[in-house]
């Protein structure tokens, strides 16, 4: 072996081994490829390195400059190959990947808070933000909380009010309105006081898309040295507005309750034809929200609260009126009837 | 109440549209609560003139007239009434006319000869009670005229709130819209001609029972003809929604809606009279036994405590609530007695409850009478008697008690009611305010009294000098009894509006826990969980509870959510059968819900409610507690096309409530098997228990329980859970464990045993055996069959270990697990499968 047949060989074996990388359709050609040139053992140049140690000494660095730049130049094109190789075989493998995008996702399942609930919720989070934190009364009371200590004496005209339900419980009833909880807020707290009593009411009443005889109600009570009408009526704007709308017009007028002193009934424009009168409202263009009034002094001091020194309102509210108006419900007894068909549209 | 405007106009005049008028009653606080056109029924019909009346050729009793409508052809129309004749004026429905009741007038062919619309009674067209001849219509009626232009009217429907009974007439009425319009309210001038015999030789009255009846006028009217009212006045009878009766009766309820007082007329004839020849009522209480026919014609046995109009042969009426069959004014009545009392209100309340006979009368006596008003009520039935049924008035009244009282005093601070208000009026502005519902105002003697409160809870403070001023309060404004009350006045006449909002600036209470807040967030992880929350009536059927027989846990475990298993409280006056007790669990609701929604076929339902039970406590007293409920049945999850659909079975429930324990606590749940039977599948229902945070059952319900709920669906999942802090209760903060920087060593350990080993237990064994290494212990397998002999199964578990602040050596980690498998040898006969 001389000189020039193994420079001669070398250099063949680079000028058949580029073109072939070139061409080699994959990346398990390119595999065999290296393994053919560059293996280790049965690899071409490892097999033309074997004639080096026949040379002349003298000759061998020349070679080993030349068996380096063989193999690199093989090296290189097998790298570029196998990037192009493997750009290609991703390609096709995102190309073969490929769903069809329009169908429908895979469901997550949710499933929703009752929108009573949700009211009583959303009714809390509004008064909140003044200070108002939730109580809980009984369901069962009794006449004299239901009633008496509310300045509804027994036989009183204004008992129409309420038609009760009585139970066999010695003077034992289902809670009419939330309002009994006032008492029981008074007792627990000293002024200033903020509370809401959320919970579920009875009245002995028919059936209809308007009356339900077990319903929700929301209670409102804020007692201090210099709580007024006036605290009432901006208070009640910010709720409306939060409930119902920045621009929602708002109305202040008398009503009637026992209770309190002056009353209130609180009125908010016509959700539906906003105040231009329409059949949902009456043609009037305002629709009754909730009733309120300043506590009456009798009702303070039977809290155990000195009506000389202290004043305050309380006002309380239908969950499912204010539902109704929120979500355009026509019919209070689909609260109670659980279609999920309806609750399910509150996911 | 309805209020015919065109008769409000003979007390009140304003110059307001019926819609402003309702408004400003409403803002009042007279709500108008509807604003109905009288007479809009009358479409088509037009007075009309007949010019001819005729036989009718082939009937009898028919006639056959022509009628003059107007300019154009007289038209030919077919009669059945007897009382026409040519000349009148009659009101004609022409064809396309639409009569009260929907009654459509069509041209039709009456025995052969066409009728070209119709002539109507009043009656058809409510504007009289008489049906059986044409309504006779004044000689000077202008012919063509609509019947709507010539008598309808706006009726205004007012609520008439409890407190103010001295409203519910229409003076009353006058009176606030005086107020609001600033005008001035017409009360009637009684001018009742006296020439009858003095009234002390034929009319005598005993009131026995002056507490409940402490006023009582009476006249008497002799020689009346019974007949209809006049027309006009049986118009605004029927626009004020009452039906007139004869002209005797009508003055008294003509009366009744004028002045808003009640009075009665009875039939002297039919009163017993003493030795002179008097007629004498006596007002006493029933006696045990007595019976009494009213005038609904029904016979009813009277008890002690109702108080009688009553003569010296038994009973004539129920004081105040209804008068007596036998002394009714009908046809045949000559002489009439007038009755106008004052009686208690508790009394007259309670009565026509027990009678179930809630009349205009009785609601406005129970709201307690002006005592004035039995005067002029009495005075005014008699002046209307003799102008509509002739007859002479006997001169003079019997009265019990004329003295009538001065008006009261209520004292009031005028800087008071500002500050209730929130307002800056001042005493001049409050007695201008006041004046217009004729309250005047005066300055207080010093050291005069103010009522802050009255009735149960009274309290009277002594106003500084010149702090206070006194209101005179006319006698009919018997709401007005203390210092709110003027307060309320005030405001009510400045307008509700005037008041200007403002928030809150006065203290702020201290921050309280949110006793809603872990209820809150138990809901919530539920409907993030995919559950829907239901809400469902708390009273339930009678035979619910036994028809599930589900148990009230006491949950002991649970601190202070204790439940009682006693008698169920039962509605003694329910609307219906279906709602009639308080439930004690939540469980029968649900299935309600399912059956519900199965019925509208939807068979997979995931529901929860967070509701109460209730009981009576061994006591007697009512008890109330708290429960979660949940219930699963159907696909688990919301169907998909690339996803199967999938039953939902027993670890579905059971993961759901290890989520609620892990909200809860932080802790798993230890699950015991339920064996109590009732309503559950005996080898499905599983005890829960977290220490002190949860307690409860949960389980597939027995087949039985599916049939007697008409439920479809083969399974059905559910659970009742008693957890703490449900009542009232906040959720603890997650207190944090180091994460461990070494890697932990993780290990598979399949462990046979026999099938009667339950997993819980093991899972305890291997727990207790661990040391504190042990991070994780969960089982990811269960097999059974070949090679595992029968009655074997092989539980699989996947065991964590890790050191604090380095990696466990292979060897340790196998003492470790040889811990694990000794164990579990010792305690359970369990062998490591190969």
């Amino acid at each position: 072996m001389d000189l020039a047949t193994l420079t001669g060989q070398l250099r063949a074996l680079r000028d058949e081994a580029l073109p072939r990388i070139g061409a080699a359709p994959d990346l398990a050609a390119l595999e065999e490829l290296d393994v053919a040139y560059l293996g280790r053992k049965g690899g071409a140049l490892s097999g033309l390195m074997r004639g080096i140690g026949q040379l002349p000494p003298e000759d061998r660095p020349r070679v080993g400059l030349l068996v380096n730049e063989v193999r690199e130049a093989v090296e290189g094109a097998l790298a570029n190959a196998r990037e192009r190789a493997a750009g290609a075989a991703l390609a096709g493998r995102l190309v073969a990947e490929t769903v069809d995008v329009t169908t429908p996702g895979r469901p997550v399942a949710r499933g929703s808070l009752h929108p009573i609930q949700e009211t009583i919720g959303r009714i809390a989070e509004i008064f909140g933000q003044f200070g108002f934190v939730s109580y809980e009364g009984p369901e069962i009371e009794s006449d004299a909380t239901n009633f008496r200590m509310l300045n509804i004496p027994p036989d009183h005209p204004a008992r129409d009010l309420w038609d009760t339900l009585y139970v066999d419980i010695d003077g034992g009833l289902l809670r009419t309105h939330t309002s009994p909880g006032q008492i029981r807020v008074m007792h627990a707290e000293t002024p200033p006081i903020r509370a809401l009593l959320p919970g579920r009411c009875f009245r002995y009443e028919a059936v209809d898309a308007a009356h339900a005889s077990e319903f929700f109600q929301v209670e409102g009570l804020m007692v201090d040295e210099g709580t007024t009408l006036a605290d009432l009526r901006g208070l009640l704007d910010e709720f409306a507005h939060a409930m119902f709308g920045a621009g929602r017009a708002t109305r202040f007028r008398p009503g009637y309750y026992p209770f309190t002193e002056p009353s209130v009934a609180f009125d908010v424009g016509c959700l539906v034809c906003g105040g231009s009168g329409c059949p949902a409202c009456g043609r009037t263009g305002w629709m009754t929200i909730l009733g309120a009034g300043m506590v009456h002094p009798v009702v303070l001091q039977y809290g155990g609260i000195d009506p000389e020194r202290f004043q305050g309102f309380a006002f309380g509210m239908g969950v499912e009126r204010i539902a109704m108006l929120r979500h355009g419900i026509a019919d209070v007894r689909i609260f109670l009837d659980n279609d999920l068909r309806f609750l399910e549209q509150f996911r | 109440m309805r209020v015919p405007l065109g008769w409000l106009r003979d007390y009140v005049h304003f110059d307001l549209a019926p819609d402003a008028l309702a408004e400003r009653l409403t803002l009042l606080g007279f709500e108008v609560k509807g604003l109905e056109r009288w007479g809009a029924e009358w479409r088509n019909v037009v007075v009309g003139e007949l010019l001819t009346v005729e036989k009718h050729p082939r009937a009898d009793r028919l006639s056959l007239t022509t009628v003059r409508v107007g300019p154009g052809e007289p038209l030919q129309i077919v009669c059945g009434a007897r009382n026409i004749a040519p000349g009148q004026r009659v009101p004609v429905a022409l064809p396309g006319a639409l009569l009260p009741g929907n009654r459509a007038i069509e041209r039709t062919e009456k025995m052969g000869i066409v009728s070209n619309g119709m002539l109507c009674s009043g009656d058809e067209l409510r504007l009289s009670v008489d049906g059986e001849g044409i309504l006779i219509l004044p000689a000077d009626t202008i012919v063509g005229t609509a019947l709507t232009d010539l008598y309808g009217d706006w009726v205004l429907d007012v609520d008439v709130k409890p407190n103010r009974g001295d409203a519910l007439c229409l003076v009353g009425l006058a009176r606030e819209v005086a107020a609001a319009t600033g005008g001035v309210a017409r009360f009637p001038v009684v001018a009742l001609r006296e020439d009858g015999p003095p009234i002390g030789d034929v009319l005598g009255v005993t009131v026995e029972d002056p507490e409940l009846c402490p006023r009582f006028v009476a006249r008497r009217v002799d020689g009346v003809r019974v007949a209809p009212s006049p027309e006009h006045v049986q118009r605004r009878l029927l626009a004020a929604g009452m039906r007139p009766v004869s002209n005797v009766v009508d003055a008294t309820n003509f009366v009744m809606l004028e002045l808003g007082k009640p009075t009665h007329a009875f039939d002297a004839a039919c009163v017993a009279r003493d030795a002179s020849g008097r007629a004498v009522l006596v007002v006493r209480t029933a006696r045990d036994g007595e019976r009494l026919e009213t005038l609904d014609h029904v016979a009813r046995t009277l008890t002690p405590d109702t108080l009688l109009i009553a003569d010296a042969d038994g009973p004539l009426a129920i004081a105040g609530v209804m008068g007596g069959a036998a002394s009714e004014v009908g046809a045949a009545t000559q002489d009439v007695i007038i009755e106008s009392a004052v009686f208690d209100p508790v009394s007259i309340r309670r009565t026509a409850f027990r009678y179930a006979l809630r009349s205009e009368a009785s609601l406005r006596f129970e709201k307690g009478q002006e005592s004035r008003l039995a005067r002029i009520g009495a005075d005014r039935v008699a002046e209307l008697i003799v102008a509509w049924s002739g007859g002479r008035a006997a001169s003079g009244r019997v009265d019990t008690d004329p003295d009538e009282s001065a008006p009261a005093r209520v004292g009031y601070r005028p800087a008071r009611v500002d500050r209730l208000l929130g307002t800056d009026l001042g005493p001049e502005a409050q007695a201008a305010l006041l004046a217009r519902v004729g309250i005047g105002t005066e300055p207080s003697m010093p050291g005069s009294e103010i009522v802050i409160a009255a009735g149960s809870m009274p309290l009277s403070v002594h106003a500084a000098p010149g702090e206070a001023r006194d209101a005179v309060v006319p006698s009919w404004r018997r709401d007005i009894l203390v210092e709110a009350d003027l307060a309320e006045e005030v405001v009510r006449l400045a307008g509700y509006e005037t008041v200007v909002g403002k928030t809150p600036d006065t203290a702020m209470p201290h921050v309280r826990p949110n006793p809603l807040e872990l209820r809150d967030a138990l809901r919530a992880a539920l409907a993030g969980a995919g559950l829907t929350e239901v809400v469902t009536p708390a009273l339930v059927a009678p035979g619910q509870a036994a028809a599930l027989g589900w148990p009230v846990l006491a949950a002991d475990g649970v601190a202070g959510e204790i439940a009682i298993d006693g008698p169920a409280v039962t509605v003694t006056n329910p609307l219906s059968e279906r709602h009639s007790v308080l439930r004690s669990g939540l469980v029968g609701s649900l299935l309600d819900v399912l059956a519900l929604n199965e019925r509208h076929g939807r068979g997979d339902v995931a529901i929860f409610e967070v509701g109460k039970g209730y009981a009576k406590a061994p006591d007697g007293a009512p008890a109330e507690w708290w429960r979660l409920g949940l219930l699963l049945a159907g696909s688990s999850g919301a169907p998909a096309w690339n996803r199967p659909a999938r039953p939902y079975d027993l670890d579905d429930a059971k993961g759901i409530v290890e989520l609620l324990a892990r909200v809860l606590s932080r802790s798993e749940p230890v699950w015991s098997p339920y064996t109590d039977g009732a309503p559950l599948h005996p080898g499905r229902a599983a005890r829960a228990t977290a220490p002190g945070s949860l307690a409860g059952i949960v389980g597939e319900l027995h087949p039985s329980v599916l049939a007697t709920w008409d439920l479809r669906t083969e399974r059905v999942l559910v659970a009742e859970l008693a957890i703490r802090g449900l009542s009232a209760g906040q959720l603890p903060p997650v207190r944090v464990t180091p994460v461990g920087r070494a890697q932990p060593a993780e290990r598979d350990l399949a462990l046979v045993v026999a099938e009667g080993v339950p997993a819980a237990d093991l899972a305890a064994t291997l727990r207790s055996a661990a040391g504190e290494r042990l991070r994780e212990l969960a089982l990811f397998d269960i097999y059974r069959g070949a090679p595992l002999a029968p009655g074997e199964k092989s539980l699989a578990w996947r065991v964590v270990f890790a050191a604090d602040e380095r990696v466990l050596a292979d060897d340790e980690v196998d003492a470790e697990v040889a811990r694990l498998i000794s164990a579990a040898v010792a305690a359970h006969g369990a062998r490591l499968r190969s």
